[in-house]
């Protein structure tokens, strides 16, 4: 029997693909309260909390990459073209792979769950510290700078209505039992959209049946094609649209396990005073098998994989061990912008996607951007006044580049004054400024929240959608802005069913206001 | 605290519990009116899990059996056919394989499909076609077993280095979770090795194997050939045994009867050549497939019937032509002394592009028997070159 070749004969296949220790969740990061002895930055990293919360995989090597540089003026503005765009690409892809290399911090844990702490190439020194896990330590740097840091189980940070987001997209797996051969099905082929489509009863709320698509409750995958062939928005019989979005948190009462770190800015930089914008970024690596038989030599995997070509010259004998899995910098920049495939986890080395990214937004414009307008509001994306979502991708990025054009450059406007915490000529930031290179940029001279970093408390998700938003209207004579679509009153007003924003306004457990800021474990 | 506690346990035992808990937990659902696919897809995948993993020609029958009550209640879903088409080829039937891709809603173009496909056509000797799949897929996602795949076919295809290169790449995309696989891997690459001769490198890789996952017994079945090749009777004698009482396949019964008429003991091989021809036959009455292969074997070299060997080599090249039923066929025709039709058919599968010492002895074997001007004497320095050791003991795979 089987006398050939036969590499799946016991493979796993499909039936056990769990969660990963590998599969990071968020970064957060923003300037401690605490000035106390300097400026400090707080840098959290959140993966799944596997094996279970408060232990972690001795297999995996998590890295926090963190670069301190001056703030400088985004060189984009809304009237630059697409050869101006590619330029900035190329200016990033010198910054990131020249010379200016990163700090950064690499986290392992032995199998008695103490955590291993290697700070590498900072201005501030390179050392090691072995950490008990689930406590708040405190760790003395050669220069005699107080790092603070935490490893082991927290509470989920992160608090969305994920089903809505998945049903905005029509993400079958979410409601359906998808069969793992039937990938182009996961995505289904129908617009995108923010508010129910008429008939799209593949996708839409089933009274029948409430909790469709939350907490694991799905339906066996209709035989018959998940297309629709529409051309309206649902709408009851007061005339309201049914929000896709339903504000429950789908992450309430989950934990995951966290890398917390508050680090003195002197420790970062030698010129803390210039350089106010602290870029970090997560990455988690699973060692490689015949690195756990510690005797095989490595050989990188060179054909056409250009990221794996770039490791081979940046990776250090210890990186070279692992293979790199997941990247996180900024929220949905891969979930909703690269679709989360496995070879695009190039983390702050974005730029190569520049193109994908530029065609994604304009695919997710197509869907959101009509929702907008049929709500009475203002949006970024050029859809040509449709008056429903339309399912539409991109061969070419020339083509889809002027539907985003005014989405990518255009200023994201801050709800009020008190981000700027000093008052200081801070220019606001665009999504392009945001998602490419994909690194959470903490400004010092702010609160951090989002985008200028990213604090626990921020919604996030719905911050997201804002970005579909024309920043230069009007709502009840204010500017549009990032935190309008949190803005309860706008949905009292709105034609829609149910009247919420689109996601939780907080965490299901308050967050400290103290070191590690992450609540205790549920 | 302490996470990873000292284990007596093998890492296949461990494996094998932990896949059979798996099971047991998920049973009521997936057995649940109406179906819930879910469920019921991932109940099979498990059953096949353990019926691989433990090498169970019953499970294997049980399950067959399950995959069939899934599909009549979930319907043709891709992940149950693509299952299905699994299970069909590891049995040999190949027609049923095209069917099963078919017929598995979204298989035929999904990357499994196309490895599938791929796979297909290195059965059915369509060498060409079958590397482009493999390479079209390895270009989209470079995962370890479609490298591994594509090692496979440039091993057969005599591109001992490029194929080196392909396993050694799905190495590298094996993770810690994947010991098993990894495990897999480095017997692939120990095969490559005593295949040519390079005994030592065979070990070393059977070796690793063990390292990276311990107990299972797919690593003693090669690891006894080899001690077999390498003289180590003694030795090869007791891990076969091992296997066998672990997994009573009649492809082992048959090394180790094999194993011990080259130590000149006929009276020991006996009962297992016995044993073995049963299993074969009662599969073949059964109305399987999988054995016509080892028959053919079996008749050939074990007690020498050409007129039997030939009858089960043309039912098997019916089923996939290849240089390997080529060679067996023309082998059978060279034991029944048709040499003419041995030479011919012998033409066609050196002509494929293989490249393999077995081959290439059994082609000069039967070309100088043929009277072949020189060429038989070609063949069997050519078989040398590739392996200077191909007389020695190997198990028939």
């Amino acid at each position: 029997m089987a006398d050939h070749n036969d590499p799946n004969a016991v493979n796993s296949i499909f039936s056990d693909i769990d969660v990963s220790a590998a599969d990071l969740y968020d970064l957060f990061g923003f300037p401690s309260a605490d000035t106390t002895d300097g400026e400090k930055v707080v840098i959290a990293l959140t993966f799944a909390s596997v094996p279970e919360p408060g232990i972690l995989d001795t297999d995996m090597l998590y890295r926090i990459q963190v670069l301190a540089e001056p703030r400088v003026p985004s060189s984009l503005r809304e009237d630059h073209n697409l050869d101006d765009l590619l330029r900035y690409f190329n200016a990033l892809r010198e910054k990131y792979l020249g010379p200016l290399g990163a700090a950064e911090i690499r986290v392992t844990v032995d199998s008695s769950n103490r955590a291993t702490m290697r700070f590498i190439d900072f201005p501030g020194g390179s050392f090691v510290k072995v950490v008990d896990t689930n406590k708040a330590v405190t760790i003395d740097t050669p220069e005699g700078l107080a790092i603070k840091a935490y490893v082991g189980g927290r509470d989920d940070a992160f608090f969305n209505d994920l089903t809505g987001f998945f049903r905005s997209i029509n993400y079958a797996p979410q409601f359906y039992h998808v069969p793992h051969t039937m990938t182009e099905v996961r995505e289904a082929k129908i617009p995108k959209t923010l508010l129910e489509l008429d008939g799209n009863h593949f996708f839409n709320y089933d009274p029948n049946f409430p909790e469709w698509g939350y907490h694991g409750n799905k339906k066996n995958l209709p035989a018959e094609p998940l297309v629709w062939n529409g051309d309206r928005f649902y709408r009851d019989k007061n005339g309201n649209y049914r929000f896709v979005y339903s504000g429950i948190d789908c992450q309430a009462g989950k934990n995951i396990n966290a890398i917390i770190l508050e680090i003195p800015l002197a420790f970062v930089t030698k010129s803390p005073n210039q350089h106010r914008v602290v870029s970090t970024w997560g990455e988690s690596w699973v060692l490689k098998a015949a690195n756990k038989v510690e005797t095989i030599p490595d050989h990188p995997f060179w054909l056409e994989h250009p990221h794996v070509l770039l490791d081979a010259f940046r990776l250090d004998e210890e990186l070279k061990k692992y293979k790199l899995v997941d990247t996180d910098g900024q929220p949905f920049a891969d979930a909703a912008l690269s679709e989360r495939e496995d070879n695009r986890q190039l983390g702050a080395n974005n730029f190569w996607l520049a193109p994908h990214f530029i065609k994604r937004l304009a695919h997710l414009g197509w869907g959101f951007g009509p929702s907008i307008t049929a709500l009475g509001l203002q949006t970024s994306f050029d859809h040509d006044n449709s008056p429903v979502s339309v399912h539409k991708t991109y061969g070419s990025v020339l083509q889809a580049f002027p539907r985003v054009k005014k989405t990518l450059f255009q200023n994201l406007n801050m709800p009020d004054d008190s981000w700027n915490k000093k008052g200081l000529d801070i220019s606001l930031r665009s999504p392009l400024d945001i998602f490419v290179p994909n690194v959470c940029a903490i400004d010092m001279d702010t609160t951090g929240t989002w985008p200028f970093g990213r604090r626990p408390e921020d919604q996030v998700a719905t911050r997201f959608l804002a970005m579909f938003l024309d920043m230069q209207a009007e709502f009840q004579g204010k500017k549009y802005h990032l935190d309008l679509l949190n803005d309860q009153s706008l949905w009292e007003h709105a034609p829609i069913e149910p009247k919420t924003p689109p996601n939780p306004l907080k965490n299901d457990k308050d967050f400290l206001q103290d070191f590690p800021y992450l609540a205790e474990p549920w | 605290m302490v996470v990873d506690m000292p284990n007596q346990t093998s890492d296949y035992d461990n494996e094998l519990e932990r896949i059979t808990r798996l099971m047991a937990a998920c049973e009521r659902d997936a057995l649940a009116k109406p179906a819930d696919s879910e469920s019921a897809t991932k109940f099979v995948y498990l059953m096949y899990q353990r019926a691989s993993l433990a090498g169970s020609l019953t499970e294997l029958a049980a399950l067959e059996t399950a995959i069939t009550a899934a599909i009549e209640a979930i319907g043709p879903a891709g992940d149950l056919y693509f299952l299905k088409a699994n299970l069909d080829f590891k049995l040999h039937r190949l027609g049923a394989v095209k069917q099963d891709l078919e017929t598995g809603r979204g298989l035929k173009d999904s990357p499994q499909g196309k490895a599938l496909q791929a796979d297909l056509d290195f059965q059915e000797g369509r060498y060409g076609e079958s590397r482009r799949g493999y390479e079209a897929l390895i270009q989209d996602e470079p995962t370890w077993d479609n490298l591994a795949r594509l090692a496979h076919l440039k091993f057969k295809l005599g591109d001992f280095a490029g194929a080196e290169q392909c396993y050694i790449d799905a190495e590298n995309e094996l993770t810690a979770k994947e010991m098993r696989s990894f495990a897999w891997v480095q017997l692939q690459r120990g095969l490559v090795g005593l295949r040519r001769g390079l005994y030592k490198e065979a070990e070393n890789h059977y070796r690793m194997a063990a390292l990276a996952y311990s107990g299972y017994w797919l690593v003693d079945e090669h690891m006894a050939e080899l001690c077999g090749a390498l003289g180590r009777f003694d030795e090869a004698v007791d891990l076969y045994r091992k296997v066998i009482s672990a997994v009573p396949r009649p492809e082992f019964q048959q090394a180790l009867g094999e194993l011990y008429q080259s130590m000149g003991q006929p009276e020991q091989a006996k009962p297992w050549h016995d044993q073995a021809l049963s299993t074969y036959l009662d599969s073949a009455q059964k109305g399987e497939v999988c054995y016509y292969h080892h028959l053919t074997d079996f008749y050939c070299d074990v007690v020498h019937d050409g007129e039997e060997a030939v009858k089960w080599a043309r039912k098997d090249i019916a089923l996939r032509r290849n240089f390997s039923t080529l060679a067996a066929l023309a082998w059978a025709l060279y034991r029944a002394d048709e040499l003419e039709e041995a030479v011919e058919t012998m033409d066609e599968a050196t002509s494929s592009g293989a490249v393999d010492a077995h081959l290439f002895f059994q082609a000069g074997t039967i070309y100088q028997a043929a009277n072949g001007n020189g060429k038989g004497n070609k063949y069997l320095r050519m078989a040398a070159e590739i392996n200077p050791h191909y007389h020695d003991f190997h198990a028939h795979r």
